[in-house]
């Protein structure tokens, strides 16, 4: 399989929650989340992918503008 | 935090050269995964908050059975499992949930 992905170095030994757990915890205040994603092929990196996202529920952000 | 780029390569597999959309295909399954997990959450939310209707809560429901059978054959037909899906973000713990 060719598909790898290389992990960040340290890992915390405590119990690990999925991100999307914590997202779905954080949505009704909104949140804003930052990733990085490099595509690569043969060994060649090509595409980096920088994301900024704002995340909140629906209510959230009806809050905000009334 | 700084954490390391995700790092996806997507090289066919050795020796297979119907398996390169795979990895294009993962990164994008992989996005539309964490957006279905999302939705499910937040409509399991509304529907215990109370702000759905029965009937909205019964088409929640229906609909993201539903999307959630259509996820699993999708990775099949591209050779992949819903594992596959789930990127390990290090110190951040997986990406998605069960």
């Amino acid at each position: 399989m060719s598909l790898t992905r290389e992990l960040a170095p340290t890992e915390l030994p405590s119990q690990r929650v999925a991100l999307v757990d914590l997202l779905d915890r954080v949505l009704a205040g909104g949140v804003v989340i930052t990733g990085e994603i490099t595509l690569s092929m043969a060994d060649v990196d090509l595409v980096t992918i920088s994301l900024r996202a704002l995340l909140a529920s629906v209510s959230a952000l009806a809050e905000e503008t009334t | 935090m700084t954490t390391q780029p995700v790092r996806y390569r997507l090289d066919a597999d050795e020796g297979d050269p119907r398996s390169a959309e795979r990895g294009l295909a993962s990164l994008v399954l992989t996005i539309v995964e964490l957006l279905r997990q999302l939705m499910e959450r937040q409509a399991i939310r509304r529907v215990e908050d109370g702000t759905v209707t029965g009937e909205q809560a019964e088409q929640l429901g229906y609909n993201l059975m539903l999307l959630d059978e259509r996820m699993t054959e999708l990775t099949e037909k591209f050779g992949l499992t819903r594992e596959d899906l789930n990127i390990d973000l290090g110190p951040l713990g997986p990406l998605l949930g069960d």
